[in-house]
This record gives C-alpha cells, sequence and structure tokens, in this order.
C-alpha cells in the first residue's frame, strides 16, 4: 500500500454519464407471457430477445383490435379461446426462423464434435451410413442445410460413407416448395458466397439448390402423431427438429419425444429451435451441452449412461 | 506440494513482486471480507474505497448493472451499501480490484476474454447458488471470480511456456487444462494455488482455485468446488470461455460434481437446466458491455502495487 496516493492522482475519469444506459423497460404483464409460452411450448425468449415476443404480441394485439396488454393476457389465459390464441402466438414468434443456416453454433457441434465421434463409434460397421431425419422440415431450408454441411465433409471425415437424410413435413404444400429447392433473399440471407457459388444455381433473382445436394434427400409427408408410421423411422443418428413440438399437447409430445428417443440410435443427437427446450418431458435423453447450442443425447452404449 | 514441480512454482511465484495495476486497495479488501464484524467494515470499507478514485467510480458503475440489481447509479459507496448490503459492495469491489489487472503489454491470454469469463463464472456461481439450500451467494461469487487466477500468474510467471500452451489450446480447439498438463506439466490450478497461498485467502477458496478441474481431490470445500466447476463448464458453452471454440460437448448432469452437490443438496433436482441456460444467455451481453466499458485496456497503465 505504498502507492495509494498514486492511484488516486492518475485515476483516469471512467464514468460519462452518457455511457450509463437507462434499464430498459419492458411492461411485466410480458415477462408473464414469456413464463406462460415456456410453460406450453418450452420456448424461452431471454431478455435480449423479448422484443421479438413484445412485437408478436404486438401483432396480435392489433388482429384482434386490442388496445392493452392486460387484455391480451386475458384472451391468452381465459377459455374459450386460449388454446387457439396461444397457437397464434407461438406462429407470430417462431415466424421467419427458418432459413438456410439457420444456426451456426449447431452446424458446428455438428460437424466439429459430434461427427468425429460418430465416425469414431461406427468405425467398426461394415456399412459406413449415416442416417439423419429433419423432422418438421417446412420449406425444406435445415434438410439442405444439412446436405450441404455433409457434402463439405464428404472428402474429409466422412470419405466412404453414404449419407442419407430424410426431410418430413405434415404439410404437402411445403413438401413441394421443399423439393423445388427455390430460394429467395431472406432465406438465403445467413449463407456464405462460398455456399451460394458452390451447391446453388442462379434461377431469376432467385437460387435453386443443385441437384447433388438434392440427390441426398428424401422429402415425404409424414404426421408425427401417425405412431405406426413412426415405427418405421428407425436407426436414426441425428434428428433435428425445429419449432415444430411447440404445437403439441403435453401428452402428445411426450410420445412424440418418446418415438424419437426410440428412433435414434444409441449415441445419437437430438436438436430443438434454439431457444426450444424439452423441459422436462423426458428423462431418458441427457440435456448437453456444445459451444453456444444445446441438444439431448442417447448415451451410446460404450458411455455407460444409459 | 512438495515435487520439484511444485518447489518451482512457489519458487517463482513467491519472487512476483508485484502484479500489474492491482489495486493498493485489494488486499486489505480481501482480509476484511473474511473476518470483522458488519458495523466496524461499513466505515472501514468506505475508508479504504476513499483512497482510490478509479475503484469507488467503477464500483459504483458496477453496481448500476443489472447484473448487480440497482436500478439507479448510487452516489457513494455509503449509499449503494445501504442499497446492495456490505456483502454484495464488497464483492463488486473485489471485482473491480481484479478488473484492473488488465496489463499494458500483451498476455498470452487475451485478458478482455479471460476477464469476461471470471466475471461470468462469478455471476452464474451466484446464481446457482440462489438454487440450493444453505449456500452462500456472495461466497460463490467470489470462488467464481478467483477460480482461474493461476492464468494471471501464468501469464506474469511462465510467459513463454504459457504462451506456447494457449496457442496449442487455439489451434486444436482443446481445453488449456489438457495443454498445460501436456505442455507445461502442471496447469494454473497448482500456479493459482500458489498465488492464492501467498495472498493468505480462506481456505475453501483456496480448494476452489486448486479443484475445481477435479472436484474429487477437494477435502473441505466440496460442494463449493462443485459449483464452480459446473459453472466454469456452462460459461465455457455459453460465450463465455476464453475466447476461441472448445471442441466439447458437455454433460453437467453426469459429471461427478453434479452428483457430488446433489448429495448435498436433493433440490438440484428440481433446477431446469435448459431454462437456466437460457436465463444466463441475458447476462451474456451485459458482461460483454461492463469488460469493455468499465474494464477495457487502458492504454498506458503503469501503475503498480506490491502484494
Amino acid at each position: 500500500m505504498t502507492n495509494v496516493s498514486q492511484s488516486t492522482a492518475a485515476a483516469p475519469a471512467l464514468i460519462k454519464p452518457a455511457e450509463i444506459r437507462s434499464p430498459e423497460i419492458v411492461d411485466p404483464v410480458y415477462r408473464q407471457i414469456r413464463d406462460l409460452v415456456y410453460k406450453v411450448s418450452g420456448i424461452y425468449k431471454a431478455d435480449e430477445k423479448l422484443y421479438l415476443l413484445v412485437d408478436g404480441c404486438g401483432r396480435r394485439l392489433k388482429a384482434l383490435s386490442l388496445k392493452t396488454s392486460k387484455e391480451y393476457w386475458d384472451q391468452l389465459t381465459a377459455q374459450p379461446g386460449r388454446d387457439g390464441e396461444l397457437r397464434h402466438l407461438l406462429n407470430e414468434i417462431t415466424i421467419g426462423e427458418t432459413c438456410l443456416f439457420r444456426s451456426q453454433p449447431q452446424l458446428d457441434a455438428l460437424r466439429k464434435v459430434i461427427l468425429p465421434q460418430i465416425v469414431a463409434e461406427k468405425t467398426k460397421q461394415v456399412t459406413k451410413r449415416l442416417r439423419i431425419w429433419s423432422a418438421g422440415c417446412s420449406t425444406g431450408e435445415e434438410p439442405y442445410t444439412l446436405a450441404m454441411n455433409m457434402l463439405e465433409e464428404s472428402e474429409g471425415l466422412l470419405k466412404g460413407w453414404t449419407v442419407e437424410i430424410l426431410a418430413t413435413d405434415l404439410n404437402d404444400r411445403s413438401i413441394e416448395t421443399a423439393k423445388a429447392g427455390v430460394y429467395g433473399d431472406y432465406a438465403t440471407r445467413s449463407t456464405t458466397e462460398y455456399f451460394k457459388r458452390k451447391y446453388f444455381v442462379a434461377d431469376d433473382k432467385k437460387l435453386q439448390v443443385r441437384p447433388e445436394v438434392k440427390k441426398l434427400i428424401n422429402f415425404n409427408r409424414l404426421n408425427l402423431q401417425d405412431d405406426s408410421r413412426m415405427l418405421f423411422m428407425k436407426g436414426m443418428d441425428l434428428i433435428f427438429c425445429c419449432n415444430v413440438l411447440i404445437y403439441f399437447d403435453g401428452a402428445s409430445k411426450s410420445k412424440v419425444i418418446n418415438h424419437f428417443f426410440t428412433n435414434l440410435n444409441f449415441g445419437g443427437y437430438f436438436f430443438l429451435g434454439t431457444s426450444e427446450s424439452l423441459m422436462k418431458l423426458n428423462d431418458q435423453f441427457h440435456l448437453v451441452h456444445f459451444p453456444g447450442t444445446i441438444a439431448y443425447w442417447k448415451p451410446s452404449l460404450s458411455s455407460g449412461k444409459l | 506440494m512438495t515435487t520439484p514441480i511444485a518447489a518451482t512454482i512457489q519458487e517463482r511465484v513467491q519472487h512476483i513482486e508485484t502484479m500489474p495495476a492491482i489495486p493498493a486497495v485489494f488486499l486489505p479488501l480481501l482480509k476484511m471480507l473474511g473476518n470483522s464484524s458488519e458495523e466496524v467494515k461499513v466505515d472501514e470499507v468506505v475508508r479504504l474505497v476513499s483512497y482510490d478514485n478509479t475503484i469507488a467510480a467503477q464500483c459504483l458503475r458496477v453496481a448500476s448493472s443489472p447484473l448487480f440489481g440497482l436500478a439507479q447509479l448510487p452516489k457513494s459507496i455509503k449509499s449503494a451499501v445501504i442499497s446492495l448490503g456490505l456483502r454484495r459492495v464488497e464483492t463488486i469491489l473485489l471485482t473491480c480490484c481484479l478488473g484492473q489487472a488488465f496489463p499494458a503489454e500483451k498476455w498470452a491470454l487475451d485478458p478482455e476474454a479471460f476477464w469476461r469469463h471470471s466475471l461470468g463464472c462469478a455471476m452464474v456461481c451466484r446464481k446457482f447458488s440462489e438454487r440450493l439450500s444453505g449456500v452462500d451467494g456472495e461466497k460463490a461469487y467470489m470462488a467464481g471470480l478467483l477460480h482461474d487466477i493461476g492464468f494471471m500468474v501464468n501469464c506474469l510467471v511462465f510467459p513463454k511456456e504459457f504462451a506456447a500452451v494457449m496457442k496449442r489450446a487455439c489451434d486444436e480447439e482443446v481445453s488449456l487444462y489438457e495443454t498445460e498438463f501436456q505442455g507445461m506439466g502442471f496447469t494454473h490450478c497448482e500456479t493459482g494455488r500458489a498465488l492464492a497461498e501467498k495472498w493468505k485467502l480462506a481456505d475453501e477458496i483456496v480448494e476452489v482455485i486448486a479443484c475445481h478441474h477435479s472436484v474429487e481431490l477437494s477435502q473441505k470445500a466440496q460442494p463449493l468446488v462443485a459449483v464452480v466447476h459446473l459453472s466454469d463448464l456452462l460459461c465455457r458453452m455459453r460465450g463465455l470461455g476464453y475466447g476461441y471454440y472448445e471442441r466439447q460437448m458437455v454433460d453437467l448432469m453426469s459429471d461427478p460434481a453434479w452428483t457430488v452437490l446433489l448429495k448435498e443438496h436433493r433440490e438440484l433436482e428440481g433446477v431446469d437446466l435448459a431454462r437456466f441456460t437460457f436465463e444466463l444467455d441475458e447476462s451474456v451481453e451485459e458482461i460483454h458491455t461492463l469488460v469493455a466499458t468499465v474494464f477495457g485496456a487502458k492504454p498506458g497503465k503503469t501503475q503498480t502495487a506490491a502484494v
């Protein structure tokens, strides 16, 4: 403590009033709505993304000609119409989340951590086959993103491997759009020039996915609640199901999740949307972390964690 | 610590006469955190801080961050103590003191990343302990804040060796702990421990620093060490790591530390880990802002204090 006076003299002026951000004022009703949304859907909009929820509610208020957030809260919680309104709101807050390369942390986890793991585990098997299922693929952005990333590995980790991507959706029209594989600026906003040049051809002002990417994917219509068909979706290494389960009620959600667990190989992974979680709907999956993303893991036989 | 390596570390650490820019109030403050009654301490803390305008100003700014709970900039240290309580203000002061340790010269480990990780881990430790009954949140905060001080020692005392270790970790995207062990034969746990002992930190904190990568070695403070271990991992997975990608899958609930903690805290079973993770994300941006605006590298800082 010899130079106390010196440090006082040398103290820089650190606090400038302009730098101090006033705490954002969020109507507490929106935090209530956030908790409700989490409880029914597992989607959590953290504070920095709360504006998405506020915007979504705003659009619903307008559509319903309501004036205050409190009136909207009543609409969301009082019968009749409660369930219908929740569905509308979930639609609003998940809209625009589909685009190619939606979640880079998921793709990084896939290529940097998961693939090496799966390849190592399957190294003794005769047929080197990787099966991926995009469940609720909507208009195809997710399976194409996965296919392109797998093709990037085809000369490396996945050399000599067969990759099969199964893409399913309930909606026939979405499937048709997905098969066409034509995307505009909005859907390709996160796609780098490298991928655009390598895997797309220009189609008017849009971009069309090249045939070699399409070749990896099998598009099919499937209702996730169709138990008899779900039983046949066996042998998956990875399942992606983004913002789909939110539309199911508790019981059917658990059932679908159980199907996914059964359909996965040991050591396989199940991915949800970026801010989506399973809450406590299933105690067989292990919630695991990768840098910037979470996933659910069906422990491998060798891990001793089953 | 009787191995030859341990002796070398201890010897070198004993010879660090100065730490870059650690404010003079730091050690007296650390000592005070350990003892004496509340009434005496308020005046004592206010008196100590009054010697250092920088620390006082930073403390008020940090106290007004959403992370620490005041909506407005408090007018004085005393009014901050009144609104937040003495212990919270003490931990904030400690945070500011360590934040001053930004070196003028380049470190092998990016000081801002190191700092974000320490502050982030401190926050998560506190948040974690709020879910557990009978765990002191401010102590957990302090443990999180100090758990990696061994990296500071590495940068200062073993700059060349540690730079190579750091480079390898970044290139291979593996954990620093792993490359430290392979490249130097010892880790920040040992060097941190030597500094913690030199500073005469409380036994529990020394154990946290020494054992946060191997919870089973902890003897007196296992639950606290476990909290720090889990928070450390979680931070590294949520953008508060050391500034590079770590190829790693983390299964917190199967971690031995989770089992250790569960033994004493059944309430851990009720924690919704996914939601806990999403809530942590809310703090990440604020931690970045705080570190950049309050503790950001200040050119030409040469102030040093004997430790």
